[in-house]
């Protein structure tokens, strides 16, 4: 050992943490003070450490807060954070079953222009060891069912399973170690919310009742809650106090011209299902879409590329973001729409025995929703992606369409034509400063 | 290092999930340099902020040419440099709250909570002048070179070989019990 190791080692193994609300407060600062820089660049903000040092302020305070205590002996139920949401997180995971309801609504217009007016019901009901059960029905605005389906995601099956009983069809798609683990971290339950939440700048709503329960609330409104989606997000969760588990949540997405809006409740812990639950039972007069089990694009960048090489081929150019929904709708229209490509890719379908035309369809859709699935795999491994396709088209061959750090020193890069190069940080700042604004 | 470089063309363009990437990545290493070099956490959350705020405010104007962090390490080291110069100014020590490192004597505007390991380091370091208890701070928790310390301080190589030598052995002598040879 050299003679300054212990020393280096305290120095090392010493830490602090730093307090979160008082943390948010600092990182305000900051941004006023970046958007302040051009009005008034001489003038650094006070700050809200040196307003709380100022005696008169503490005073101010102080009064204020014996003022509220006085008046709020008949309405206060509490204030500041009881509850730490990380346990909320480690509660969810030791429930090994749980059931809730889930109800939505989608309005406005997607990105590819198609008008959305739909409500959603669905029963979720999750097991730690055999997986998903969702069935899920969809209704227009005059109450008509659009779509009725149930779906399972079987981890000892590595497969997903849709079960459509208006077509009496069902469909099920193959999913490798990755995929499946992708989906499972996806899938939107109370606990990804709560673990994406705890991601997020955050702020307690404090203590309330809801349906005779005391609860605490906590509340997000940080873009990073979206991942790679861009638009904007209002995330609620309320926690029964006594048992640390959710309640209720909500969320609001503003993407674009379509709003989104979905409230989990009703939630059962620990209930008791038969792992028959979990089985799908598929009547006998039910036929499978495909013949054989379709099978999900790998998680590459190879995927990625052919999704992208198939959309610029047919739309001339690329979908704007990587999202679900986006990508759904982006392949629905090129499937279904009345586009001059959708009804060429029709033309060519006229005439195919079911099952060929199945595979076409699939041939369109799969590889553009792997850009996605890639993107998302990005995104949850941290691999730091950016992606481009609202601004960069199939004729910007020096422009970065897409990149994720492929190691500690390098990124990969897409470019609008699709080649692809690996370049330094520095290669890729000075590309990414060039793209247009 | 490759990452700050994007991030500070983030920064460069207004983009605050860049600015938060940033302030998230090095709030802590700062925190903990500023409390070491002064021993004293109030004084340093306040000098960390000020690193944060002037830096966001400069985003038009910021050029980066080495790292990052030894950017924000010496806007750090500089701003404790002028706060130890307008105490003794003002003829302050700096060490009148006897509980320097306690939550409860901060008040509930708190920023840093500081382990137990780093509270009696902070205490031991305190100890020691100013001039080598920057040298090692440099050395151990930034783990700059003496020849990089020796340009910041604008001192020999030798005399900055010096202060660590001797802020080293009275830093063991106080830890005495904590460190083991």
């Amino acid at each position: 050992m050299k003679p300054a190791d212990d020393i280096r080692k305290l120095f090392k193994d010493a830490g602090l943490r730093v307090e979160s609300s008082a943390d948010e407060q600092v990182f305000e600062d900051m941004v006023q003070a970046q958007h302040g820089a051009d009005e008034n660049p001489k003038r650094v903000p006070d700050g809200w450490r040196r307003t709380m040092r100022n005696p008169i302020t503490k005073i101010a305070i102080a009064a204020g807060i014996v003022i509220a205590c006085t008046v709020g002996l008949f309405l206060w139920t509490g204030t500041g954070s009881g509850i730490a949401l990380a346990d909320v997180l480690t509660r969810i995971q030791q429930v090994s079953v749980y059931m809730y309801q889930m109800s939505g609504t989608a309005s406005g217009q997607a990105t590819t222009g198609t008008a959305i007016d739909q409500n959603v019901h669905a029963t979720i009901l999750l097991s730690q060891e055999c997986g998903m059960k969702m069935t899920m029905e969809m209704t227009d605005p005059n109450g008509t069912t659009v779509t009725y389906h149930e779906q399972y995601i079987l981890p000892h099956k590595k497969s997903m399973i849709t079960i459509m009983p208006k077509h009496k069809k069902y469909m099920q798609i193959e999913l490798d170690d990755t995929q499946l683990e992708n989906i499972q971290k996806q899938n939107n339950d109370p606990g990804t919310m709560v673990k994406q939440i705890l991601e997020c700048e955050r702020e307690s709503l404090g203590k309330s009742t809801l349906d005779g329960i005391a609860v605490e609330g906590f509340r997000t409104t940080d873009p990073a809650y979206l991942g790679s989606m861009a638009g904007e997000v209002d995330a609620r969760i309320w926690v029964d106090v006594k048992t640390q588990l959710p309640v209720r949540t909500e969320i609001d997405m503003q993407m674009g011209e379509m709003h989104m809006h979905a409230v989990a409740h009703d939630f059962e812990w620990n209930v008791s299902v038969d792992a028959d639950e979990f089985e799908p039972v598929i009547p006998e007069d039910y036929t499978a879409l495909s013949s054989t089990p379709l099978k999900m694009p790998a998680t590459s960048e190879e995927t990625a590329l052919r999704g992208l090489r198939l959309a610029a081929d047919l739309t001339g150019r690329y979908p704007e973001q990587l999202d679900v929904m986006t990508l759904t709708l982006y392949t629905e229209k090129l499937v279904t729409g009345d586009t001059p490509v959708a009804q060429k890719l029709r033309k060519n379908r006229a005439g195919l025995e079911r099952e060929e035309n199945i595979a076409k369809i699939a041939e369109t859709i799969m590889p553009i929703q792997g850009i996605g699935i890639f993107y998302r795999f990005l995104t949850a491994e941290r691999k730091d992606p950016a992606y481009y396709g609202e601004i960069v088209c199939p004729e910007d061959k020096e422009l970065v369409l897409m990149r994720w750090k492929a190691s500690d020193s390098e990124y990969r890069v897409i470019f609008g034509d699709l080649h692809a190069e690996t370049v330094t940080a520095e290669t890729l700042a000075e590309l990414e400063a060039a793209l247009p604004k | 290092m490759m990452e700050d470089k994007l991030l500070i063309v983030g920064f460069k363009q207004g983009r605050r999930e860049a600015l938060r990437q940033i302030y998230d990545k090095y709030k802590v290493e700062m925190l903990k340099l500023a409390v070491v070099l002064l021993g004293e956490v109030n004084t340093a959350e306040d000098v960390v902020h000020d690193v944060f705020v002037k830096f966001a405010q400069s985003a038009h104007r910021f050029k980066l040419t080495g790292s990052l962090k030894s950017y924000l390490a010496t806007s750090v080291v500089n701003r404790v440099r002028n706060c130890r110069r307008d105490r003794l100014r003002r003829g302050e020590t700096g060490l009148e709250t006897p509980d320097r490192f306690a939550a409860s004597s901060r008040g509930p505007q708190q920023w840093a909570i500081l382990d137990e390991q780093l509270v009696r380091l902070s205490d031991a370091l305190r100890q020691l002048p100013y001039e080598q208890r920057e040298v090692i701070c440099c050395h151990m928790e930034l783990d700059m070179t003496f020849r990089e310390i020796a340009a910041l301080q604008r001192a020999s190589l030798n005399t900055i070989k010096g202060r660590y030598r001797y802020g080293l052995e009275k830093l063991r002598s106080l830890l005495n019990g904590e460190v083991t040879r």
